[in-house]
């Protein structure tokens, strides 16, 4: 039993750890060239990057060291500093603007993207949230109106920024977590089909997101334009072929592939490493997913379930929908792929999200242990409850 | 009361437990179909890969090197060309070429009107050559320049970051000499393709060979690797041409067309033992550094391209011919005291009366009734087949592009007087290098000589590919008639012959004058103020180091071969046989003055 709980949460750690690995030999892949053609030097991104990987790894033992139930209390408070953080994006002289986009604090000697944390917060609040009132999920105002709300309220203004990515991981996320807190699936239905208009709404208001989905439909329509990147990124894919064309060797980072050492990371790795590494990736990912549910299926209580359920599937899904939009089964937008692309605010939130899903398992690990040493009897406790069978029984069929 | 509160509450506590408890196994439930479905994402995603990665490699692939690899042509060194001696004569020297990516050009006419000045053209002529291209990723801008204006370029580049333009290395071709030997070398192109002279003739050894050399670029159109193989070179030349023997050559009919002041002029220097071409100038003259917009006329080689009517100096052939048929003796006496000779409804006259002379006299003073006498004599069909023996009306076969062949009709397309107008060199038309062999046939000995001026293709290693050596054409006259024809010519320069100014201190000159009027285009007429002037014959006479033929065409103020042609020959013959080192063979107390000029 080291201190570090190895043992017990391994199949978090040895994921992460891997993906994080190959990120850093990735992102110094890619950006080498970029970095020694702005600054220089080919290792500023690559020191940038280990500095937040070193941040994020701290952030990870941490909260793997601390019980995460501590954390619970924290929930509200947690969800309005992410409120504060956001809006202080939009104050001039801490909100950094890039590329059109408000999404960046000021932050010596980095910047900090505040959505990255919302989703975080978003995760625990609605975790506490279900927990707290896992019985009346099924209502339509506690079930769907309030959980909704709230991510209606930051998604508002995340989509002010603009950042269409963090507002759809957050979207995914809620109605994730809220369809397995109990609420009603016609609802969710429901609240779907009402979100549709404003959806396409979104989409048709801003010109580029348009062109994004028409790229996405037919990229070889207009290579050199909006089906650029997409186009770029299959090459990548298809020069891999099955061994890659080995570390260093990529022709696409070459300034062909946008986003190389970020959003489309995936691609690079697709092209050096091959059909083989992409499947590691993705294998990595996967492992690392069911071992996220393995931990919410051990769960022994409704928070640590929720809370362990939430912070895999945000793990999961933005892994899947990197995947999805760099090998063109979804429209481009910017999501990074968690643990491996270049970018700090990401890397330390999701990071601090596996500390937690560590804690998590680790207690489990611990429950499960007491259980099976517990004395089948100790003197003045019983295991049977005296309720009244029949109350029980009419309870049962109304929760059900 | 107390306790049944107490109990309540616990048992509503025991109510949320169970509760949650079961929500917590549906969420459980839950959890595992939504994290299959999830999974099942992840298959897709594979599915996916596979597809991209494994089915479409090829195509893709193939769409990735179209866009990182670009192949650009290496071209090769063209071979250097050689006088005799080893000197160059045409070499290549690195410039500089522009050329623009207009893909990438944002502003095509601020870059124009930039650009413009530098390289000498309109900013909209500029623009819109640049708009043409567009989309493109390659056009040319301005092909080796000077490195003035490359230099100038390269720092407008700089200062303003422009990197949709940039240089390529290209090899020009420059001539060292200028205009020496231009008609010789001829140039190459601004894409060192030959177009003249030995540049176009020989093109396809000196060419090399291009090379293709992949390089990757990156997307912003830079070459990040590239192969390092070079392409194949162009073999080497080596003239038979002397570069000093040529600049005195070239010196000479220079002062004499300006002398002169004639339309044109053509010298050939040439080792009537070999038939190498030692030197060959023509003006006017051309520099090939700067072929554009020369005129066609400056271009010419005349010497092998333009036919003229040799007058007098085709005179030896005929009598070369009646001595090899024995119908004359060389002291027979021709009574030619009437001046003029009547053939057919033709009178043909003597310039000065020359009374009765010998046949050998006949060749000195260019007596025109005596030539005609002998050429009556010969008949036509013998004439004919001497003339065509001297390899007139035909090519030389000189490896010079562009040779005329000459004008000589057969004897049944004669008219009556053909036979007496071609006695005195009239009715033929035939180039100076022609003229020229057919001397040098009677210097060596009878052997028509095929002329040539390269002598060897070395490859770039410096081994020899080809070697061209002295070919016979054929056995035109016996060595005897040849000899006797010489001692006819050596009298011309001596006292009382038509070319006393062609006379040299120390060495014998065998020569013939020649006068020849030319056509007027206008009437189709003998012009009497037009002439073609020449003197051709070979020094020193008994054992000839060059034999050299010296035409100027259209003199003002002279027009006898004698006058104006004789004098050329002489400079350039002494000239000459210093640089060539030839030995006096007569001392200088033999001078004899000079009375006549023919």
């Amino acid at each position: 039993m080291g201190i570090f709980y190895i043992n017990k949460a391994r199949g978090i750690y040895i994921p992460v750890l891997a993906l994080v690995a190959i990120g850093i030999v990735m992102v110094y892949s890619s950006t080498a060239l970029m970095s020694t053609k702005e600054f220089g030097s080919s290792f500023h991104y690559l020191k940038n990057h280990l500095f937040t990987v070193s941040l994020g790894l701290a952030a990870m033992l941490l909260l793997s060291q601390i019980n995460y139930l501590k954390l619970r209390p924290l929930a509200i408070a947690l969800l309005i500093l992410g409120l504060i953080l956001l809006v202080l994006v939009f104050v001039p002289g801490i909100g950094l603007s890039a590329n059109g986009a408000r999404r960046w604090l000021r932050l010596w000697p980095t910047t900090f993207q505040p959505s990255e944390f919302v989703k975080l917060a978003l995760v625990i609040f609605l975790a506490d949230y279900m927990a707290k009132y896992g019985h009346k999920m099924r209502d339509f105002r506690y079930g769907i109106l309030i959980p909704a709300s709230i991510m209606l309220f930051f998604q508002g203004i995340i989509i002010i920024q603009p950042d269409f990515g963090a507002v759809m991981s957050l979207g995914i996320l809620t109605i994730g977590m809220i369809f397995l807190g109990g609420a009603r699936l016609k609802h969710i239905g429901a609240c779907i089909l009402c979100a549709l208009p404003v959806v396409v709404f979104l989409l048709v208001s801003k010109p580029y997101r348009m062109k994004r989905i028409t790229a996405f439909l037919d990229p070889w329509a207009d290579p050199l334009g909006s089906g650029f990147q997409l186009v770029q990124s299959f090459i990548a894919f298809g020069s891999g072929s099955i061994f890659g064309v080995g570390i260093g060797d990529s022709k696409q980072k070459l300034f062909f592939l946008p986003e190389v050492h970020t959003d489309f990371i995936f691609s690079l790795i697709g092209e050096e490493l091959g059909l083989i590494g992409v499947l590691i990736v993705v294998g990595l990912f996967l492992w690392l997913f069911i071992r996220g549910i393995w931990v919410a299926r051990k769960a022994s209580d409704t928070f640590s379930h929720y809370l362990a359920f939430g912070l895999t599937i945000m793990i999961g899904c933005q892994a899947l929908i990197n995947f999805a939009v760099t090998t063109g089964l979804m429209p481009t937008k910017g999501l990074p792929l968690p643990f491996i692309s270049y970018g700090g605010s990401a890397q330390l939130i999701n990071m601090a999200a596996m500390g937690i899903l560590i804690s998590i398992a680790k207690r489990n690990e611990e429950e499960r242990f007491e259980q099976f040493h517990r004395p089948l009897f100790v003197a003045g406790e019983s295991r049977e409850r005296p309720v009244n069978r029949r109350l029980r029984e009419s309870l049962f069929k109304k929760a059900i | 009361m107390r306790r049944r509160g107490a109990e309540k509450a616990e048992t509503k506590k025991l109510w949320d437990e169970d509760l949650s408890n079961i929500h917590l196994k549906k969420s459980k439930r839950k959890a595992v179909i939504l994290a299959t479905v999830i999974c099942f994402g992840f298959a897709v995603i594979s599915i996916r890969l596979v597809n991209l990665m494994v089915l479409n490699h090829k195509t893709l692939s193939q769409k990735a090197s179209r866009q990182y690899d670009r192949v650009k042509t290496i071209k090769p060194y063209r071979g250097v060309v050689w006088d005799r001696k080893m000197r160059e004569m045409a070499v290549n020297i690195e410039t500089d070429s522009l050329y623009a990516v207009p893909s990438k050009i944002n502003d095509t006419k601020f870059l124009s009107s930039k650009l413009a000045p530098i390289i000498k053209t309109s900013a909209a002529d500029l623009n819109k050559k640049i708009i043409a291209k567009k989309g493109k990723g390659f056009i040319w801008l301005a092909r080796k320049m000077d490195e003035n204006a490359s230099a100038r370029v390269a720092t407008l580049r700089n200062e303003l970051g422009i990197k949709t333009i940039d240089f390529f290395t290209e090899t020009r071709r420059n001539y060292p000499n200028g205009e020496t030997a231009s008609h010789i070398l001829g140039y190459a192109n601004i894409d060192n393709r030959g177009l003249e002279g030995i540049e176009l003739k020989y093109d396809k050894y000196m060419k090399g060979e291009d090379i293709e050399v992949t390089f990757t670029r990156d997307a912003l159109g830079n070459s990040m690797s590239g192969g390092t193989e070079d392409a194949v070179p162009g073999n080497n030349i080596l003239l038979t041409i002397d570069e000093s023997l040529q600049y005195i050559v070239e010196r000479e009919i220079s002062n004499a067309m300006e002398e002169w002041k004639a339309k044109a002029a053509v010298a050939i220097m040439m080792n009537p033992m070999t038939g190498e071409i030692l030197a060959m100038a023509n003006r006017p003259s051309y520099n090939p550094n700067f072929p554009a917009g020369v005129p066609g006329d400056k271009r010419r080689n005349r010497a092998i391209t333009d036919l003229y009517e040799p007058g007098s100096t085709f005179k030896s052939f005929l009598a070369a011919a009646a001595i090899e048929e024995k119908i004359v003796r060389l002291d027979e006496r021709f009574d030619v005291s009437q001046g003029f000779i009547v053939v057919g409804k033709k009178a043909i006259k003597d310039v000065h009366r020359h009374g009765v002379i010998t046949f050998e006299e006949i060749i000195q003073k260019s007596s025109n009734v005596g030539a005609v006498k002998t050429g009556l004599r010969l008949g036509a069909t013998r004439y004919y087949e001497y003339m065509k023996k001297f390899g007139f009306g035909d090519k030389t076969g000189i490896d010079l592009p562009g040779e005329m062949r000459g004008i000589l009709r057969r004897p049944q397309n004669w008219s009556g007087t053909s036979i007496a107008a071609l006695s005195i060199g009239q009715e033929i038309g035939v180039t100076p290098l022609q003229l020229l062999r057919g001397y040098a046939a009677i210097a060596n000995g009878g052997l028509l000589m095929k002329p040539y001026v390269v002598s060897e293709i070395i490859s770039p290693a410096g081994e020899v590919i080809k070697n061209f050596s002295p070919q016979v054409e054929r056995r035109v006259i016996s060595t005897e008639t040849a000899i006797k024809t010489r001692n006819i010519l050596k009298k011309v320069v001596e006292e009382g012959g038509t070319a006393r100014k062609a006379y040299i201190k120390g060495n014998l000159v065998a020569g013939k004058t020649g006068t020849a009027q030319m056509v007027d285009p206008a009437t189709g007429r003998y012009s009497s103020n037009k002439f073609v002037s020449s003197f051709v014959g070979f020094v020193p006479a008994d054992n000839p180091a060059f034999a050299l033929i010296v035409v100027v065409y259209e003199p003002v103020g002279g027009s006898y071969g004698g006058t104006v042609a004789a004098p050329v020959f002489k400079r350039i013959s002494e000239h000459a046989l210093t640089y060539l080192d030839v030995p006096m063979e007569m001392d200088e107390n033999r001078v004899l003055l000079v009375t006549d000029a023919r």
